[in-house]
């Protein structure tokens, strides 16, 4: 456990060191995939494809920081370790915002109503899962998969009224997907502008962070204005949310799995694991992207990266609620 | 027992006022000049329905106070009105004569400390970093603590006789071990004022008295002015310079031991038979329940 002072210079070298991990992998993943790239091809067509991986690569570190650091900003503000993006509903409730955009308005409203549906499901799950001023853990995991419930088949009903072309897309789309098919540059650029600016704020947060996981009353003792962290927090990671969930669709346990195996790493100050889970967060989608992309060199399709991450996720749900957190949660 | 010595009161009891005031003098401040004073406070967590009412108590600095009261009188409210946790509906605190209110947040965290009475959160922190914890209204917004706030958190491990635990999970300390830490981490703070909800709830009786005898220590050796809420009167009695006694979220009675440790006094308050008696080898009064009936 690592316990030092934190000071400046460590601060820096630590994100450095966190940058430089997300740059290599990118540049991994540029470089690899389903299809070779030879010497003698033609530049127009290495130029090609490398954009596109380029485009995947941003686009799986753009979601996958997001996730990442809603999840963390969940857990912390909730005293819950299990709360993320994708079990609260948020994603679901994104999902939704983005499909009816999508269909009845416009893709460029898209990122916006996503945001709204992410907010509305944080705002409802909250309220249910409080009791006299203290979060049930319980209730509040409860409240999240009936959320989850009541958005699948919201997004059935309407996947059942438009056209069995517009269906495939959806059921496609619902399964989280990095896609190369028709590139959206000004969304991702939006959505990692976003991510960046959040990181900037919750590591100033990040000191709340810590003593509102404590205890409310502790951290308002201590300085911190816990109603305004509260309401600024839960605005922030449902904006990055729904911004995620616009450009690729509802992934799940990405947000459970990286802060819980950066707190197995580095403890659980927020003020270390706020730079390092935006670029775990965005490193660890990149490689989950290009393994579907490798696999469908192999196999001839590419699995959905959702598919891949909810299938990892949901064991290590599992195992954390078994093990590790559940006496944590137990005594909340 | 170290209080005997320590405490003022048996030697210089002072008179409480008619509203239940606590002036008393003390080294560092002006002769009977309130340190934190609570003027007519009242509050109600839902409309019609006070928890408390023109509450109005004073204490000096480098005190020792303790507030009594049945379950559910409003002792917790209180408190957590004097640190600024919750604004009062009616009346006004005073911190060295100034309003609460016009504290900037960080500037009051650093002159009142606050120990409430919560379940533990298991996040795992060490005992170390909690009570680095303490040094967050000295730190800058990104929270880099300097070696100025190492030390003064290693000081407080220190004075809590908790350096050993240092570098040990919160949550794999004993009730009373990590009572002493959450003590330390509101001593980093540097505060002048220490309340404290119920700090010896859930210790065995080893384990009270090493939490009360900190305190004193801090309010003999330190001066700082402390306030701790207790459902255990004589253990309240036997080291508290004052007695606060709340009632329906009013003061019912306040003063020394000896004027508020009085079957007269306690009986209809707690709404049961108690039998007072001193204990010789301290001077200070302590309660036997007598069963109802």
């Amino acid at each position: 456990m690592n316990i030092r002072p934190l000071t400046p210079r460590r601060y820096v070298l630590a994100l450095a060191g966190w940058v430089l991990l997300w740059l290599i992998v990118s540049a991994v993943a540029v470089v690899l995939g389903a299809e070779n790239i030879w010497a003698w091809d033609s530049w127009e067509k290495a130029r090609d494809v490398l954009t596109l991986r380029l485009y995947g690569v941003l686009t799986a570190g753009a979601v996958g920081a997001a996730l990442a650091l809603a999840g963390l900003a969940f857990q912390a503000l909730l005293r819950n370790p299990l709360a993320e993006p994708y079990i609260l509903g948020v994603s679901g409730g994104a999902g939704l915002g983005v499909i009816l955009s999508s269909l009845y308005l416009t893709v460029m409203a898209a990122p916006v109503f996503g945001f709204v549906g992410a907010l509305l499901t944080v705002a409802v799950v909250y309220a249910v899962a409080q009791r006299r001023g203290r979060l049930e853990p319980y209730t509040l995991l409860l409240t999240g998969v009936i959320m989850n419930a009541f958005y699948g088949a919201a997004i059935m009903l309407v996947t059942a009224l438009v056209s069995p072309e517009r269906r495939g897309e959806i059921a496609y789309w619902m399964m989280g997907t990095i896609s190369t098919f028709d590139p959206r540059w000004w969304l991702v650029a939006v959505v990692g502008g976003l991510v960046l600016a959040a990181a900037v704020l919750f590591a100033f947060l990040a000191k709340g962070f810590n003593l509102v996981a404590v205890g409310e009353d502790t951290a308002g003792a201590l300085g911190v204005p816990v109603d305004r962290l509260r309401l600024v927090t839960f605005v922030v990671a449902s904006l990055v949310t729904g911004a995620s969930v616009a450009l690729a669709g509802p992934i799940g346990f990405v947000g459970l799995i990286c802060p819980h195996l950066l707190r197995m790493a580095l403890g659980p100050d927020h003020r270390r694991l706020v730079p390092a889970v935006v670029c775990f967060g965005a490193s660890l989608l990149v490689v989950a992207d290009l393994v579907t992309r490798l696999l469908e060199g192999i196999g001839g399709v590419a699995p959905p990266v959702g598919v891949l991450t909810a299938m990892a996720g949901g064991p290590f749900f599992i195992y954390l609620l078994r093990t590790r957190w559940r006496r944590k949660i137990e005594i909340r | 027992m170290a209080a005997k010595n320590r405490n003022p009161v048996a030697a210089n009891p002072d008179t409480p006022g008619a509203t239940g005031g606590l002036s008393a003098s003390a080294p560092g401040s002006a002769k009977g000049a309130p340190y934190l004073e609570a003027d007519g406070v009242g509050f109600a967590y839902t409309p019609g329905a006070p928890v408390l009412q023109g509450l109005t108590m004073a204490l000096a600095r480098g005190r020792l106070a303790c507030v009594l009261g049945p379950n559910g009188s409003g002792k917790t409210t209180l408190l957590r009105i004097l640190v600024g946790l919750l604004v009062p509906s009616e009346g006004r605190v005073r911190l060295a004569g100034t309003p609460l209110e016009a504290y900037p947040r960080g500037a009051l965290a650093r002159r009142v400390a606050y120990v409430p009475q919560e379940t533990l959160a298991a996040v795992g922190f060490t005992a170390l970093e909690t009570v680095l914890m303490g040094r967050s209204p000295h730190t800058g917004a990104l929270g880099f603590e300097s070696s100025g706030d190492w030390h003064a958190a290693r000081e407080a491990l220190r004075r809590t006789d908790t350096e050993r635990f240092a570098r040990r999970n919160l949550e794999e300390l004993s009730g009373g071990e990590r009572q002493r830490v959450i003590i330390a981490r509101a001593l980093a703070q540097e505060p002048d004022v220490i309340l404290l909800d119920e700090p010896t709830s859930f210790l065995d009786i080893k384990h009270q008295h090493g939490i009360y005898g900190l305190l004193r220590r801090l309010v003999a050796e330190e001066g700082k002015t402390v306030v701790a809420v207790s459902h255990d009167l004589s253990l309240a009695a036997a080291y508290a310079d004052r007695l606060v006694l709340v009632s329906e979220g009013r003061v019912a009675a306040a003063g020394t031991p000896h004027e508020v440790i009085r079957p007269e006094v306690l009986s209809p308050v707690y709404e049961t038979p108690v039998e007072v008696r001193t204990d010789e080898a301290t001077g200070r009064p302590y309660v036997l329940p007598r069963p109802a009936g």
